[in-house]
């Protein structure tokens, strides 16, 4: 009796003090340091930011891994601010924010404005901070940026006039879907294609002028389709507009009939391209871009790379056909 | 020696250091806690002080704008001072993942301030247009900062989302340890008390146990008490009390016993007294007649009879004396002589008697007729059933603390058997069959041992078919005893 007494006192005994130690060891356990105790690391490498319209779509998630990357390998800080389907307030608003900011260097998607290219020349250029624009070009006159990095848009077009002129045969009438908003990338574009198709006297090419909203881009392909029945090729210049126009076309008529073109920098191209509702794209090369740059942002800002071309850096293009998709 | 009040401070000191030392380390957590609450609180406000402080310039301004007074523009300059201090505060707030944002953020800062001063200067100038424009632009810089306190305040709530669960977790896990290690003193302090109490209470009661085994008059238990306090002390004292207590009884007991021998002793000389009385009817009658015997003899010529008679009345005379009143040895030996007179003239040439008497041993008192019954005894035995007679010795010297008196036959001894009966048989009244004088050997050894109060005062040493020796050894100091045997 007083043995079991004795031990189950002290298994008592025990359970407690294990309770005990184990909150004990719980407390002490929550070792409390305040991440900013962590703090003063110090980066002493350049701020830059990747300012973008449009955010989360796959070609510029590419871009902004390509420039992570690059910031990585360059000790540089890097941060990407964008706004969302192509609202130019906001971006713009970004890149007022940026150059209140002081960073060291903006890598901006180019938008052929008045008010992008007044922040530029004026404020960005005022407060000494280098813009690169990235994968969409503005005129260099009008905006004072350092240079830019992306494809020769008018070396894209000639590929696209050539391709045409080959599946074409030489003839027929080729609608050229163009946006409203003059981007100086559309225009490059554009020449490149007419340049081409200039040698073919056969081709007529129509230039039609959309919106950029999908209803527009409807309008005008239904318009277009109306007045010219006998269209052989369409090519969405302006990427973003293809979707809306394929899906207006398979409305209207059995879409292998046409060929129909178009470039990779909206997210929609691809999931078309491998439908084989198109007959091919222009493929850039997002990363590249991101990478490069970064890398001579940084190089230019350490005085490395002096001085830059202002033509721009080209990166890879290349023609992705349909039918040599797997 | 550990005392009752000693532990007693001993397990309060205890409970105290356990209290306090649980209230200090709770309470260091807690006002670690306070502290990092008020560190996350601070930030928060700081952040909150440059969206307020911006916004506040931007009003200034603008009233400054509107009417354009010194008075105005020091407001602006005070709201342009604030905002500059509360930037100079939050730049400490840097960490790594709002590093970024918080140059921009700082970056920004300046911008407005700098727009501010462009503002002021241009309508210091008159120039009334770029101050505007100015103005403008420091407004939606102010609207930006706002944003951006935001963003920052949503960086900063990510940053620290693992630290505020941790210290959601850890004040929890804190509440939790303070209930179980409650639960655990609590436990333990009830144990220890109970042990505590019990080493007090313990050898008091046993204590109480012995008080009433003693209180029922059982003096023989031994009363132990293992503690290391005053109990103990009590219990060693209550148990020489119980030693005393169980010595005087003993001490009584023997004492009693003593009287009660003593008792028996003198009944047991009234007995020979009255034996002696009845073998002498009429003591002086005869005294006188053999008085007058001898006077006759010693007339008539008779020289030796007449002396015979003489001894006879002189034995006749001792034994008339009292009994219970010590004599010398001296007047012992005398009776004795007569008594050997008396005898050798009965046993003629049978009895030879020699003594070696050291006579500066005659002194010590001795009961009276010891020796005399002795030597009786010894005729009774070792020279009457012997045809040719036999020689008695008898010895007196001194033996240093003792006087050492020995009587020795040439008898057909005692058995050892018989020594011991005759030794241990204390008070068993032996027949004095043939005695002069009616008092037999039992008597004697009797009356020796109460007078000296010793057990082995007598010794008999026999060989059968040799003799006998019987030896007295008297003190010559008297030490316990019964006095006037």
């Amino acid at each position: 009796m007083r043995k079991l007494v004795i031990v189950l006192l002290s298994a008592i005994c025990l359970v407690l003090l294990g309770f005990t130690l184990s909150s004990f060891i719980q407390v002490f356990h929550y070792n409390l340091s305040a991440p900013a105790d962590v703090g003063s690391t110090n980066k002493s490498g350049y701020r830059l930011i990747l300012i973008t319209q449009e955010m989360d779509t796959p070609f510029w998630d590419k871009v902004e891994y390509g420039a992570a990357k690059a910031a990585g390998k360059y000790g540089a800080e890097l941060e990407v601010w964008g706004s969302y389907g192509t609202n130019q307030e906001d971006f713009l608003k970004y890149m007022e924010i940026a150059i209140a900011s002081k960073v060291d260097g903006i890598l901006v998607q180019g938008l052929n404005t008045d008010e992008f290219n007044k922040l530029a020349t004026v404020k960005a250029a005022g407060n000494g901070i280098p813009i690169f624009t990235i994968a969409n070009d503005v005129p260099i006159a009008d905006s004072l940026r350092r240079t830019y990095i992306g494809s020769d848009h008018y070396k894209a077009g000639q590929m696209i006039g050539e391709q045409l002129a080959e599946d074409l045969g030489h003839k027929g009438k080729v609608v050229l879907m163009i946006s409203d908003h003059q981007e100086d990338f559309q225009s490059k574009r554009l020449d490149g294609i007419l340049q081409i198709l200039k040698f073919y006297p056969d081709i007529e090419p129509i230039t039609v002028v959309a919106g950029d909203t999908r209803e527009k881009v409807v309008a005008a392909t239904n318009e277009i389709m109306n007045k010219e029945p006998k269209v052989a090729a369409f090519v969405s210049v302006t990427a973003n507009n293809a979707s809306a126009m394929v899906q207006e076309i398979g409305k209207r008529a059995q879409l292998s009939r046409f060929h129909i073109y178009s470039f990779d920098d909206s997210p929609e191209i691809k999931t078309l391209l491998k439908e084989k509702k198109m007959s091919g794209i222009i493929e850039q090369s997002p990363e590249m871009m991101g990478e490069l740059g970064v890398q001579l942002m940084v190089q230019w800002l350490q005085g490395e790379t002096f001085p830059l071309k202002y033509e721009g850096y080209f990166t890879d293009i290349r023609l992705l056909k349909a039918d040599e998709l797997p | 020696m550990n005392t009752v009040q000693k532990k007693i401070l001993s397990l309060t000191a205890i409970v105290l250091f356990i209290m306090v030392a649980t209230w200090f380390i709770l309470t260091y957590y807690n006002q670690k806690m306070q502290d990092q609450y008020n560190d996350i609180l601070q930030r928060y406000l700081q952040m909150n002080e440059v969206s307020a402080s911006s916004q506040q310039l931007v009003t200034s301004l603008n009233n400054y704008i509107q009417t354009p007074t010194s008075s105005k523009l020091s407001n602006a300059e005070s709201d342009r001072q604030r905002l500059l201090d509360a930037q100079l505060q939050i730049a400490d707030l840097r960490n790594n993942s709002n590093h970024f944002t918080l140059t921009n953020y700082l970056n920004l800062i300046d911008s407005l301030v700098d727009s501010t001063n462009r503002s002021i200067r241009f309508l210091g100038e008159k120039n009334n247009e770029e101050a505007l424009n100015d103005f403008t632009e420091a407004t939606r810089l102010s609207k930006y900062i706002s944003e951006m306190t935001l963003t920052l305040l949503g960086t900063e709530l990510q940053t620290y989302d693992q630290f505020y669960r941790g210290m959601i977790m850890q004040s929890v896990e804190l509440k939790k340890l303070g209930v179980w290690m409650l639960a655990l003193f609590t436990f333990l302090l009830l144990l220890f008390t109970y042990w505590f109490s019990l080493s007090i209470t313990r050898p008091i009661q046993r204590l109480t146990q012995a008080a009433r085994e003693l209180s029922r008059g059982r003096f023989d238990t031994h009363i132990e008490i293992y503690a290391n306090d005053e109990i103990s002390f009590l219990a060693k004292t209550f148990d020489r009390m119980r030693i005393n207590i169980n010595n005087l009884i003993s001490e009584i007991q023997t004492k009693a016993q003593l009287e009660s021998e003593l008792q028996k002793n003198k009944l047991l000389l009234q007995e020979s007294q009255l034996r002696s009385l009845q073998s002498q009817i009429n003591p002086h009658f005869l005294f006188n007649t053999l008085d007058t015997l001898s006077k006759k003899a010693y007339l008539e010529g008779a020289v030796e009879t007449s002396d015979l008679l003489t001894s006879v009345a002189r034995l006749l005379r001792y034994n008339l004396k009292r009994l219970d009143r010590p004599v010398t040895l001296y007047e012992e030996v005398r009776v004795l002589r007569e008594y050997i007179f008396i005898q050798k003239t009965r046993f003629t040439e049978r009895l030879r008697f020699e003594e070696e008497v050291d006579e500066a041993c005659l002194y010590v008192q001795i009961p009276s007729l010891t020796i005399q019954p002795i030597i009786e005894n010894a005729v009774i035995h070792a020279i009457e059933p012997l045809e040719e007679g036999g020689t008695i010795t008898f010895r007196v010297r001194d033996g240093g603390s003792e006087i050492i008196i020995e009587i020795e036959d040439e008898g057909s001894g005692i058995s050892e058997e018989k020594i011991l009966h005759i030794m241990e048989d204390r008070f068993a009244i032996q027949e004095g069959d043939g005695h002069s004088t009616g008092i037999g050997f039992g008597n004697v050894i009797n009356r020796l041992r109460l007078y000296y109060g010793r057990e082995d005062i007598m010794a008999i040493q026999s060989v059968v078919g040799k003799g006998t020796k019987v030896i007295l050894k008297l003190p010559k100091e008297r030490e316990a005893g019964v006095n006037h045997v």
